[in-house]
């Protein structure tokens, strides 16, 4: 495999709200998807957290960073994947902000995470 | 402790499957953090194997490292200093990421560039320098 061909994954393991991890991945995540690299975004652990609908960041002085997930797309970053261990731990319904968003038992979360050459984690 | 180091970079060889010549490195944490430390020990390691390295990229905290104001006590390990010795040294690029150092106070355009508190051997860049890396390293490594 040349180089140019090296896939990327952004593990997400953070909140989105308590430090500036969430944010500061998404940021990684779109200039990769505006240089056309191949990018695929994993939420695991307190992670989970970002992608869930109708959170409302301004009531604690936050910017809502998270509606930026719906420009994704845009990207074309199609790859998001969920542990869905991770969202029965919190009790967390499937009920997130994006759509085509693919929930993994743990298994295949860790094999399809696997498959990257390079992996950032935040 | 630098046999731990060797056995860390070994391992990361063994994943790549391949001979890693090129290698890059994303650094997010402070230079009073310990974590700092043993980047640096693993990045000096890698010199040491004979890889090249191609860049570290400092983002979050990491960006801290390359402030011109860094004062650690003298008899603690001067993580700093010893990124500043890599780049004398071995001509490796640091790459701050400017928009994590402007929300830390860091900047090359103070008064319109009549001063800077970044240190000289480091260089602001965009996130697309991480991006650059990725394509050039074998193998990217975040610390």
């Amino acid at each position: 495999m040349s180089v140019t061909e090296k896939s990327v994954a952004i593990l997400n393991a953070s909140a989105p709200l308590s430090n500036a991890n969430a944010k500061d991945s998404l940021d990684v995540a779109l200039i990769f998807g505006s240089y056309e690299q191949t990018i695929s975004l994993y939420f695991q652990a307190d992670g989970v957290y970002q992608l869930i609908a109708e959170q409302q960041p301004e009531l604690i002085q936050q910017k809502d960073f998270l509606k930026t997930f719906a420009a994704l797309e845009f990207y074309d970053i199609e790859n998001i994947y969920v542990c869905h261990h991770s969202l029965n731990q919190r009790g967390l319904a499937e009920k997130f902000s994006i759509e085509n968003v693919q929930v993994l038992n743990q298994d295949d979360f860790a094999i399809s995470l696997y498959q990257h050459q390079t992996i950032l984690r935040f | 402790m630098i046999t731990e180091v060797f056995f860390i970079i070994s391992i990361v060889l063994v994943n790549v499957g391949h001979l890693v010549k090129n290698i890059a490195f994303v650094i997010t944490t402070p230079p009073n953090s310990n974590l700092t430390a043993t980047a640096i020990n693993i990045v000096t390691s890698a010199l040491a194997m004979n890889m090249s390295v191609v860049g570290v990229f400092f983002y979050q905290d990491g960006v801290l490292n390359g402030s011109q104001h860094v004062a650690l006590p003298n008899d603690e390990y001067q993580a700093h200093q010893q990124w500043q010795l890599l780049h004398h040294k071995y001509n490796i690029p640091l790459h701050l990421c400017a928009t994590a150092a402007e929300k830390r106070g860091l900047s090359d355009d103070i008064n319109d560039k009549q001063t800077t508190n970044v240190h000289e051997a480091f260089i602001l860049s965009g996130l697309g320098e991480l991006v650059e890396l990725n394509v050039k390293a074998d193998r990217l490594v975040q610390l």
